[in-house]
């Protein structure tokens, strides 16, 4: 074929233009460490990677969830044991009483001590969440203190009313799965989750139970103390029980949970990084095989260019 | 025998058409950069001969000028023009979609090396926006309290809304510089058409006279190639060297003649569309930039921007049944999160911004710890909505990405192939009509050496005329 000038030209400019262009696009990905950054470049591997970012945002967000319920866990469980202790305490003077050693005097005692008990109980119920500053046990009514006193003339607390409601929070910790770490303080419709210190299905009412117990213990009444008191205040310490049980199964899940939100984000990173990021040692080879296709094309033609019939007409 | 002063005519002879033969070189290599010159070449020819008493004699040699054209390849590269430029068309119109809807994965971590753990790429559009509304309702179930989470949500929504906001109104004056362009499209083809039909004329009076229409050639040809980069076109051509031109089966040009010119119209839906003016034709192209336009338009662009508003509109509706039914901390109900119906119009209820505690994230008026509203609302970001055609918003939303991306990434590979084949006949008329410069070099010195040996006869048959005159003085 006949080969004109203009068109030797442009052929080595079109050759030129596209290995330049080769070169930029390399190089972009070299810089980058991303094969691809449009949807234009690989229209399945872009809506992957999309799809798959929503979810790594979904699984990050699940680990922030798990930690603020890890933490809630936590403070319940603080209260529980201290309940676990009032309600161990509780059972020890019932018993005590019971044995028909305890003089007066000793009955008058241990009433006191069940009144100190109860004030902690009522403080206990009143804790609030040192993160969010909500009540932990008035159900989803948290705004307001859970529990209200009424005390007679000598301080003596002689009734409580719940303020908060049996309603508990689902939370979401992984796609489509649901816990609950809070317990309301009362629960008396006799479903869902159980009350903390009053709950109709375990027998437990600790506040009323106490009230009961001092003001039988002060009135030297111990036959009560034995046939009732001590009966309630046993149901009241199977229902703490329970509760500390439940919350390490919910922090155990909450735990497996955070492991597996962590194991989701790692593996969609694989993912995401092998539909969008550059194979660096592939793209390095690329680009130098470009750039020596380059360096040959801008040399070849060059010297091409440089020769014709005038080098050699005097 | 044709005598001393028959030679010497025939000495003139030669030196004329070795000098036509210098001078066409000279135009050659004058144009050898020029775009659309087709080479000139010398055809030398013996003059006739005459019948003396010697027998037959030469009276010398005749040039005459030709011009090298392939009208096959010519025709091929006129329809080739406007294949490439309707995917040109296309790829300019697309690839404003792409930058209006800005989804692009940015390197955010420097380390490129680490493949496996730490997020390494994040999108800079709708994609993460859609994707964190829905993480801050979580965030709202988690601590359906908390101001600070409240406020997350807000500011989340409102990031969300002013990215729908964004992409609405890039998409929508992407749809206007089409517009825009398909009128300056229509302009450029009526300037060719009255150039073209302007050309005829020259010609037609040139070939009458029988004067030279090589340049004039030239020149048509170039204005019928970028016409056909605009709209694809057919042609025939007359005796006197005319071509009339055809666009979408309507005549634009008989001979010297403009029969009909183009216009842009406006449609029903408000978008700019070709029709012939004085016929009033509607006219449906098949090639040329101006349809890649209207097609990218109407096509890729018009499915984003309906896609768009329906993603806003279906997650402003569902977001707002679910909300409404809910309660704010102070106990108020029935206000809506998002306002508007489109991804133009979507915006945040304002009454939010200034007091987060209006976020109606609880089931219950007397409980402001419920969450119940929240959960649901974080439950749309994996519920398969009809609207969307039984897909999630952000399915749906990657799934818009995505066939833009491969409207996009076709657009690209055809211009590149078509790109290619655009090259290939360039070079192959190129050696057709193309200059060479050592084949120029060549010529002129064959000619100059020919020019030089005639005038070295004409010198001979003077000193043979000088001798014959002294023959007689002397």
């Amino acid at each position: 074929m006949r080969v004109t000038d203009a068109a030797f030209n442009n052929t080595l400019i079109n050759q030129l233009n596209g290995l330049t262009s080769q070169q930029y696009n390399l190089q972009n990905q070299v810089t980058t460490g991303m094969r691809i950054q449009s949807a234009s470049d690989d229209p399945a591997a872009m809506e992957d990677t999309l799809n798959d970012q929503a979810n790594v945002a979904a699984q990050t967000q699940f680990s922030s969830n798990i930690t603020t319920l890890q933490d809630r866990a936590g403070s319940i469980y603080n209260v529980l044991e201290s309940l676990q202790s009032v309600t161990s305490q509780a059972g020890e003077i019932t018993t005590s009483a019971g044995s028909g050693t305890q003089t007066t005097a000793d009955l008058q005692t241990s009433a006191s001590q069940v009144n100190s008990l109860l004030n902690q109980v009522v403080s206990l119920a009143n804790t609030k969440d040192p993160t969010t500053g909500q009540y932990l046990f008035g159900g989803t009514a948290s705004g307001q203190a859970p529990y209200t006193v009424t005390k007679d003339a000598s301080g003596d607390i002689t009734g409580v009313t719940y303020q908060g409601n049996s309603s508990v929070n689902q939370t979401e910790i992984s796609a489509g799965v649901n816990v609950t770490v809070d317990i309301p303080g009362s629960n008396t419709s006799g479903t869902g989750v159980r009350g903390l210190f009053t709950d109709s299905q375990s027998g437990a009412d600790l506040m009323n139970h106490l009230i009961a117990l001092r003001n039988d213990l002060s009135s030297g009444n111990t036959a009560t103390v034995t046939s009732t008191d001590s009966n309630n205040i046993q149901d009241d310490e199977n229902n703490v029980t329970y509760q500390v049980a439940n919350n390490g199964v919910v922090q155990t899940h909450l735990d497996t949970a955070a492991t597996l939100a962590s194991n989701n984000s790692t593996s969609l990173n694989t993912m995401i990084s092998n539909s969008s990021s550059a194979n660096m040692v592939q793209t390095m080879v690329q680009l130098t095989s470009a750039q020596n296709a380059y360096q040959a094309a801008l040399e070849s033609g060059v010297k091409v260019m440089q020769l014709s019939i005038l080098n050699y007409i005097s | 025998m044709i005598g001393l002063f028959g030679t010497l005519n025939l000495a003139a002879s030669a030196l004329q058409a070795q000098m036509t033969g210098v001078e066409v070189s000279g135009q050659n290599l004058a144009n050898v950069n020029t775009t659309g010159y087709s080479r000139q070449s010398v055809n030398i020819t013996t003059s006739s001969d005459i019948d003396t008493a010697d027998g037959q004699e030469g009276t010398g040699v005749q040039a005459t000028i030709q011009q090298a054209v392939s009208s096959l390849l010519n025709s091929q590269i006129q329809n080739q023009n406007s294949v490439s430029g309707y995917w040109a068309g296309q790829q300019s119109a697309l690839q404003g979609a792409q930058d209006g809807l800005n989804e692009y994965l940015n390197s955010s971590s420097s380390s490129s090396s680490s493949s496996s753990s730490g997020t390494s790429e994040n999108s800079t559009g709708l994609a993460t926006q859609l994707s964190g509304l829905f993480d801050a309702f979580q965030g709202v179930a988690t601590s359906p309290t908390s101001t600070s989470a409240r406020q997350t949500l807000v500011s989340q929504g409102q990031s969300l809304a002013t990215m729908f906001n964004q992409v609405s109104a890039q998409l929508s004056s992407l749809n206007t510089s089409l517009n825009t362009t398909v009128s300056q499209g229509v302009t450029s083809a009526n300037q060719l058409l009255t150039n073209i039909a302007g050309l005829n004329k020259q010609i037609s009076t040139a070939q009458f006279s029988g004067g030279s229409t090589d340049d004039l050639n030239d020149e048509r040809e170039q204005d019928l190639e970028n016409l056909g980069t605009l709209a694809n076109f057919t042609t025939s051509t007359d005796a006197n060297g005319s071509v009339n031109v055809s666009i979408g089966g309507q005549s634009l040009i008989t001979g010297d003649q403009v029969d009909d010119t183009l216009q842009s119209y406006s449609g029903t839906n408000g978008n700019q569309y070709v029709e012939t003016v004085t016929g009033g034709v509607p006219l449906t192209l098949t090639g040329g930039s101006i349809q890649g336009t209207i097609d990218a338009r109407d096509g890729t662009l018009a499915t984003l921007q309906s896609g768009m508003d329906n993603l806003a509109g279906t997650l402003i509706s569902q977001v707002n049944s679910i909300y409404s039914s809910g309660y704010s901390t102070t106990g108020s109900t029935g206000a809506n999160f998002f306002n508007g119906t489109t991804a133009g119009s979507i915006s945040v209820n304002s009454a939010l911004t200034n007091n987060p505690s209006l976020v109606q994230a609880s089931g219950s008026a007397t409980a402001s710890g419920d969450n119940s509203v929240a959960l649901q609302l974080a439950n749309l970001a994996s519920t398969n909505e009809t609207a969307l055609g039984g897909q999630t918003f952000t399915a749906s939303y990657t799934q818009t990405v995505g066939a833009m991306g491969d409207d996009l990434q076709t657009a690209n590979n055809q211009v590149t192939s078509q790109a290619s084949v655009s090259q290939m006949l360039a070079t192959q008329r190129s050696s057709v009509s193309g200059v060479s410069v050592d084949e120029e070099m060549t010529n002129l010195m064959s000619f100059q050496k020919a020019y030089e040996a005639s005038s070295e006869l004409v010198q001979t048959v003077e000193a043979m005329m000088e001798t014959t005159i002294q023959m007689k003085t002397g």
